[in-house]
This record gives structure tokens, sequence and C-alpha cells, in this order.
């Protein structure tokens, strides 16, 4: 019975662990999930709450999600963390597979009060930017502060770890079984042995659809993050789970209300077998008594205990079940500090004052957002940098930003389009943002969502600056918004600012390189408008009706 | 002036026979564009017909697919379905066409039908909007999009005057028979894109043609040395600006054009499009470097 209940749980968290891998792998181009991809996401209770409350709106996918997982915590403690959350499994399955087993439990630091006043600072960034309005904000930006919720949510790590670090390896070793097969699939021997060639076709196709090369810029303080939550183990068995994550406390917190006790009889003998197995430090030094608040009720003490003194039982046992929180005042008071800290100081960098606004605010030319997104000040708050948009690019164009939005903006997705440009009928990182920071768009919407505009540089620009026959630009802009103008006999290439939504097509199709003769500058970002009022000026521009080969005649 | 003309054209068949066998047997024998009787080359233009029709038609007037595909053989169709648009829109070969030809190769005993494109939008979004990767597939062709470095090798092309060399897409290469399957649209940079700058998208590296000194000169350099066995020109839709991606005004002429000489297709496709064959560059170049003809009077229309 003691030991079932182990294996139960273990299953369990195989099973969610292999729920996150398939959703998050799943979601391509042209593929349709009937979960959403962002499940995970959506049901982390803290990035409800900030996603909301920094929107200042009830996004309903957010609280039918997270819902569950209160309830869940109101009626079984912190189960969560022990049966479902994929951090807490890959963090027992790494621990298992490099024999981490941690200090002895007297020797472990105890640090469990942190991860409370980490919650408590979180809340804090979430609610204070929230709570501050004035006349300007109602218009453009809507918050001021920001929401630090994306650097320690274990939700938004582990899905940026997946999606930063994870997927490009495996696409790495997919990459390289496609180059091989490649290689093969043209090899004589294959040319002359018919059914070789044809068992090989469906192999060659399906490995030409899904290796495609991937590659994230700043993955790897993404994984240096993770290392570090990992290393800790080295110190105590989760030290992640029982002293940080700020999850588990506010989970912790609610399942106070849990009628569920450890219940220990009389038998114990005090082996202290329980205490040493117990993955989070719960059980002190007297196995009758443990702390309701830590106890993440993955019954390993049950399993362990070689008499079966201990049992789960409701209602009150003679267990002494301990669920104070413990916290200190002035520690509490440090922490707001943190918080507080933590919201202002990555908006008073390298700042600078803009002619338009009297705040001084960083603002990057390359700081091109998806289409969808926010007005920026909303944006970087909303954001939880779990990356998941970034992972469902096609084109690989979303690439964590580094400097181009200052610290506020840090691995927030911007577009890149010499990496790789927004494939004009694709609308996958909308659909896949569990804060709505990317609002679901339409393909329709995307010919007057404007991220930015284009800029030929006339003096890279072959056409231009050394009369050559390309318009490359032109050829491949989704929207029509390139023209030439002719000039001694020869196109060169104009942007129609009205038309262009800064896509980057153009950017990533110009054959000038290192640095592309066509470039999408923030300049035309419209963010701040509402959809009807981008969708007025792309009507000003009226319908496409240039374009230089006009049938019949010589252009121009 | 005509008999210089065949004789530097027999010329260079032989210099291409040279160069085949420089290469290695089997490397070229998709280009294969001898198998031309001599005298004044021979379009079929199939007009007033269903798509699968007009494919049929023009083909049948050349004598039909058993004289270009034989059995046993690997066939290759390069369509245009490089843009992520919808068939209306005119910008990718017709999926009708595509399929026909497919549907052609296979009853003339073809061992196996690859259909390829190196797509400028994303692949999959264009093989899946142009309709040509589900009737492709249908109609028993393997679809192939050519998007990695590797599935290209490097091709010497001794006679350009302008392109030297070449990434070339493997499968075009190693092909038994060619079929070039363009769309006829308006181009910004090239005036028109018919088949020889349809098999633009058989290279890795082309980007570089723009910077080289003549994009035209390339494309006809190109065409110089890849001689596809068949050009079928799908100008059922045309698209007349805005090209080569739209979206813009299209027409209809309903109308499928093949032919052994390429540049005697392209010539006639420039036709439909409103414009004069001489008026385009690389049909210009193309005609200059003896590979085909493009004066209307001298090519002989078979209306079917």
């Amino acid at each position: 019975m003691s030991r079932r209940l182990r294996g139960l749980r273990r299953a369990s968290q195989l099973a969610f662990l292999a729920a996150f891998v398939v959703l998050f792998g799943l979601t391509a181009y042209l593929v349709a999930t009937p979960i959403p991809p962002d499940s995970f996401l959506r049901a982390d209770p803290l990035i409800a709450v900030s996603g909301m409350v920094s929107t200042r709106r009830v996004i309903w996918s957010l609280v039918w999600f997270a819902i569950p997982v209160v309830v869940l915590s109101l009626a079984l403690g912190r189960v969560f963390c022990g049966w479902v959350c994929p951090m807490g499994t890959s963090i027992d399955l790494i621990e298992r597979l490099f024999g981490m087993r941690g200090q002895r439990p007297s020797k472990a630091p105890q640090l469990r009060r942190v991860k409370f006043y980490i919650l408590a600072a979180l809340l804090l960034t979430i609610l204070l930017p929230a709570a501050r309005r004035s006349a300007a904000d109602l218009g453009m930006a809507q918050t001021v502060g920001l929401s630090a919720i994306y650097w320690l949510d274990p939700m938004a790590l582990l899905t940026r770890t997946f999606a930063l670090v994870a997927f490009p390896v495996v696409q790495w070793f997919t990459g390289m079984a496609n180059e091989g097969i490649t290689a093969v699939g043209y090899s004589d021997f294959v040319y002359r042995h018919e059914w070789l060639a044809r068992a090989m076709a469906p192999v060659q196709t399906g490995l030409g659809v899904v290796a495609r090369p991937v590659y994230f810029r700043l993955g790897v303080f993404t994984f240096l993050t993770f290392a570090a939550i990992i290393a800790l183990g080295r110190f105590a068995r989760r030290f992640w789970c029982r002293n940080l994550c700020p999850l588990g406390a506010l989970l912790g917190f609610v399942g106070k209300a849990s009628p569920l006790r450890l219940a220990v009889s009389e038998a114990c003998t005090r082996c202290m077998r329980c205490v040493n197995e117990c993955k989070v430090g719960a059980i002190s030094d007297d196995p009758h008594a443990y702390r309701g608040v830590e106890c993440i009720e993955c019954y390993s003490c049950v399993a362990v205990c070689p008499v079966n003194a201990i049992s789960i039982t409701t209602g009150r046992a003679q267990t002494h079940r301990d669920d104070r929180l413990g916290l200190d005042r002035r520690r509490l008071l440090q922490a707001a500090g943190v918080g507080v800290a933590a919201m202002v100081l990555p908006k008073v960098d390298w700042g600078q004052r803009l002619a338009a606004s009297s705040t001084a605010k960083f603002s990057g030319a390359k700081l091109i957002r998806p289409p969808g997104a926010r007005a920026e000040e909303s944006f970087v708050t909303a954001c939880v940098r779990c990356g998941e948009c970034m992972r469902v690019c096609p084109e690989n164009a979303l690439q964590p930003a580094f400097g181009e939005g200052g610290l506020e903006a840090l691995e927030t997705p911007i577009l890149v389009p010499q990496v790789g440009p927004c494939a004009q009928p694709c609308t996958l990182c909308g659909s896949v943002c569990p804060t709505r920071a990317i609002e679901p768009f339409t393909v329709e919407e995307k010919s007057h969502l404007y991220l930015g505009t284009a800029m030929v540089d006339r003096s890279l620009c072959i056409a231009w600056a050394s009369d050559k026959q390309c318009l490359v630009c032109q050829e491949a802009c989704s929207y029509t918004a390139i023209s030439q103008k002719e000039i001694e006999g020869l196109g060169r290439p104009v942007v129609d600012e009205r038309m262009c939504v800064g896509c980057g097509l153009c950017e990533s199709a110009c054959p000038v390189v290192p640095q592309r003769a066509i470039n999408v500058y923030a300049t035309g970002d419209k963010r701040h408008l509402s959809r009807g009022e981008q969708a007025a000026i792309r009507r000003q521009a009226g319908e496409p009706n240039r374009g230089g080969a006009e049938a019949g005649k010589a252009p121009g | 002036m005509t008999r210089e003309e065949i004789s530097r054209r027999d010329f260079l068949r032989r210099a291409a026979a040279a160069g085949l066998a420089a290469y290695g047997m089997g490397e070229l024998a998709g280009m294969d564009g001898a198998a031309e009787a001599a005298g004044p080359p021979t379009i079929a233009v199939a007009s007033k017909k269903s798509p699968a029709q007009l494919v049929q038609a023009a083909v049948n007037a050349l004598g039909g697919m058993k004289q270009f595909v034989k059995p046993g053989n690997i066939v290759l169709i390069k369509p245009n379905a490089a843009w992520a648009r919808m068939p209306e829109q005119a910008a990718n070969t017709n999926p009708e066409v595509v399929a026909e030809v497919v549907r052609l190769c296979k009853a003339a005993g073809a061992r196996e039908v690859k259909v390829m494109d190196h797509a400028i939008d994303l692949d999959t979004a264009a093989f899946k909007m142009s309709g040509i990767q589900e009737a492709a597939q249908k109609a028993g062709a393997r679809v192939i999009s050519a998007r990695t470095q590797s599935m290209y090798q490097q091709v010497k092309l001794p006679r350009g005057k302008v392109l030297k060399s070449a990434d070339v897409q493997r499968d075009f290469m190693r092909a038994n028979v060619v079929i070039n399957l363009p769309i006829a649209k308006v181009h910004g940079s090239t005036k028109v894109t018919l088949g020889s700058k349809n098999l633009m998208g058989v290279v890795w590296d082309r980007g570089w043609w723009h910077q080289s000194a003549s994009l035209d000169q390339c494309i006809a350099d190109f065409a110089a040395q890849f001689r596809p066995k068949l050009t079928i020109l799908d100008a059922v839709r045309t698209l007349l600006t805005n090209g080569p991606k739209g979206p813009g005004k299209v027409g209809t002429p309903g109308v499928v054009v093949a032919g052994v000489d390429p540049v005697a297709v392209d010539a006639y496709g420039a036709t439909l499009l409103h414009f004069k064959p001489e008026d385009i560059g690389h049909i210009r170049l193309a005609f200059a470097s003896g590979i085909g003809e493009m004066r209307l009077d001298r090519i002989k229309v078979k209306n079917v």
C-alpha cells in the first residue's frame, strides 16, 4: 500500500512531464493541438495573477486553468509540487541521474523562509505598478513598473529553458540526421537500388519537415540559470523547491487549508529514515512533527518507513503539523525593498529622454516586437519570458532581447529579420502567449499590425549604389509595400511606409551581406494605436496598385 | 544567318556532349535538348480547356509524354512554388497543371516523379497554400523542399559568360528527365519570369546573381547549360502587376504552352504578358548564345 502510493506519484510525475514535453514539442505551423500548448503556464496561479494584473483585465483562459491548481492545493496541500510540477520532476530526475543526495538534514542550509520573501517581493512587483495610474498611463503606457515574476517563476523558467536551450540542441541533432540521410540519399548506391530509395523517401520527407536549424542568442544565460538551480541540489535535495520557488511558497500558503495529515503511530522506532528521505526537509529531527507548508505530499516517508508507522489521515491526528510560516517582519520589509528595486532599477538603466515624453526611456531602433504585441510598457510587464513564442516561430525569427529594449526587456521576444522574417500566413506566436502580452491576431490583421518600417540604405543597396539588377526586396514583400523607382532604365527599390508593416521579409532576403541594404527599424511601430486605428492607416494607402512591371509596357 | 545559327548550335551541342563526358555519365542526363528535330522549333499552345486537359493537349501535340519520359526514368518537375499565395493569386504554378504533369509522367512509366522547389517564403506555407504539395502528392509525386545547402552540389559552367559556377540542386542534377513547369508572371527585376527565370529556383546561391555584373546574363548562362527536356508554361492564370509575388492584377489567358526549345516557349510566353521577346534581357541573351529561337515568325506554333 505505502509503496504503491509512491509508485503512483512517480507515474503522475512522469506523465505530467511527458505531457509538458509533448505540448511543448507539438506546436508548429500548420499543426493543430487540441490542448493549448501553454497549458502549464496558464495553470500557474502566479502567472495568471501577473498576467491579469499587469494588463488590468480578466483573462479567462488563465482563470480556468489556474483555478484547478488552487483548488487542488486547498484540498491536498502542495500536491502540485510533488505530483505535477515538471520543474520538480526535472530536478528529481537529474538529481537521481547524478546521484545528488544533498547534505545531511542537520547540515543542510535552513533557508526555507527565503521563498516566502521572494514571493512577497514578486507580488509587490506585480501589484505596485498596477496600482499607480496617471493620465499618461491611461493612454499609451498602462503600467509604470515591471513585473519581475518572469525571473523566478518555475513554469516560465522551465519553458524558457526548454525553448532556448533544449530545443536548439534537439534540433541540432535532427539537423545532423537530416544532413546524413541527405548525403546517403544522393549516393549512387541508393540511386541504383530502387527499393532503398523508396524506403528512405518517407524518412527524408519527415526529417525535411522536422529538421529546422534553430538558434537562440542568450541561450547560455538561460542554461546557466537552470544549471545553477540543479547545482544547488548539492546542498539539499530539491533546494529550489524547498528554499526558492515562489510558486511553491504560494501553494504552501494556500495548502494550509488542506485537511490532509501525516500520522505517525506508536510503532515509530525513531530510525530517522523518513527525516533523511524527505525531499524538502519538511520533517524536523522529531519524526512526530513536520511542517505542513513544506510537505509536497510525495509520500516518500510513508514508503521508506521500515515499520509502516506513517499513514495519511484527514482531521486531527496525534502528529503535530506545524503550519506557521515563521516570517520575520524586518525581513519582509527588506524583501519589499528588494521588490521595489527589482521593479524600478531596470527602468532607469541606460535610458534616454524621448522628445515626446517626459520620462527617460530606453528605446532601441531594433526593438521590433512580434505582431499583436501590446504597447511596450504593458508588454514588458505582461511578458513572462517563457519563450513559447520564440519556440513556435517557424522562421526562428523571434529572439530573446538583450540590449534592444533596455534591462527591463531582457529576454523578451524581438523580431530579428537577419535570422528570419515574420512569415506572412503564420499567427502562432499570438496563439501561444499565456498572458496575452502578444494578443491573438489573424492573418488579415497582420497587414495593418505595424511592427516597424523597412528602410533602404541607398549607399549599400546594389540597385541604388552600383546599378545592379536587383529588386529581391520588392519580390519578397508580402504587402506590395516596396515599389521600384525607374532611374536610367533600372528599377531601384522604394518603401511605402503606410503599407510596410516591418515583417522583415525584405531584410532577410536582401543579398547584401553581412549588413543588409534594407533594414527594419522600430520607427514605424504603431502598437500604441488600437487595431482599428492601425487598419485606418493601412486603408489610407489604398489598394495595392503599383509595381513597376505594368502589363504591356516597360517599367516606369 | 540562319545557317550560321544552326551550325553554331550544332557546335554548342557537341561542346555540351563533351561537357557531359567530363561530368560523368548521367550527370546531365535530364538536361538534354538534342532530341529536337532540325528546322524551326515547334511549340504547342493549348487553350479553351480545363487545366488538366490543357496539359494533355499541349503534351500530346508534341508527340505525347512517352517522347520525353522512358519507363524506369526518374523525373524531376520544377514548378514555381516559391510563395505563400493561393492559386487564384497566380504567384505559383497552377496545382492542377502540376498534378496532371505528374500523372502523365507516371503513365509514361516513370519510376519516380519528384516535384521540387526552393521556396522564398516559408516553404511549408508556400507548398501548402499554393496547393502544389497536396495536388502533387495525390498524383503520386514526392514533393521536395530544397531548403538546406547539403541538397545542392557545386557545378562549373564552362560556357558561362558571367555565371561560372553555381550550387545546383542534386535531385535536379541526377534526374533522367527534367521538366520545367513555370507560371507566366511579370517580374520586378527581369520584367517577366518564365521558364529560364524559373530555373533560378534550383540554385542555392541565387542571391549572388543579383550582385553579379548582369542578372539577365546569369539566367541565360544557366539556361544555356541546363536545358530541360521539356518546358511546360502554365498561363492558365498570369500575374500582370506586382510580380513575382503579388497580389496584383491576374490575367486569365487560359493557356498552357509546351515546347522542347526553352527560348521559344519563353518568347511566346512573353507575348502572353504583353511584352515583345526582344524587350526581355534574359530571353535576348539566351537567344544570342544559340540555345533556342526567340523570333516569333520562326517558331512553329501548334494551336490545339
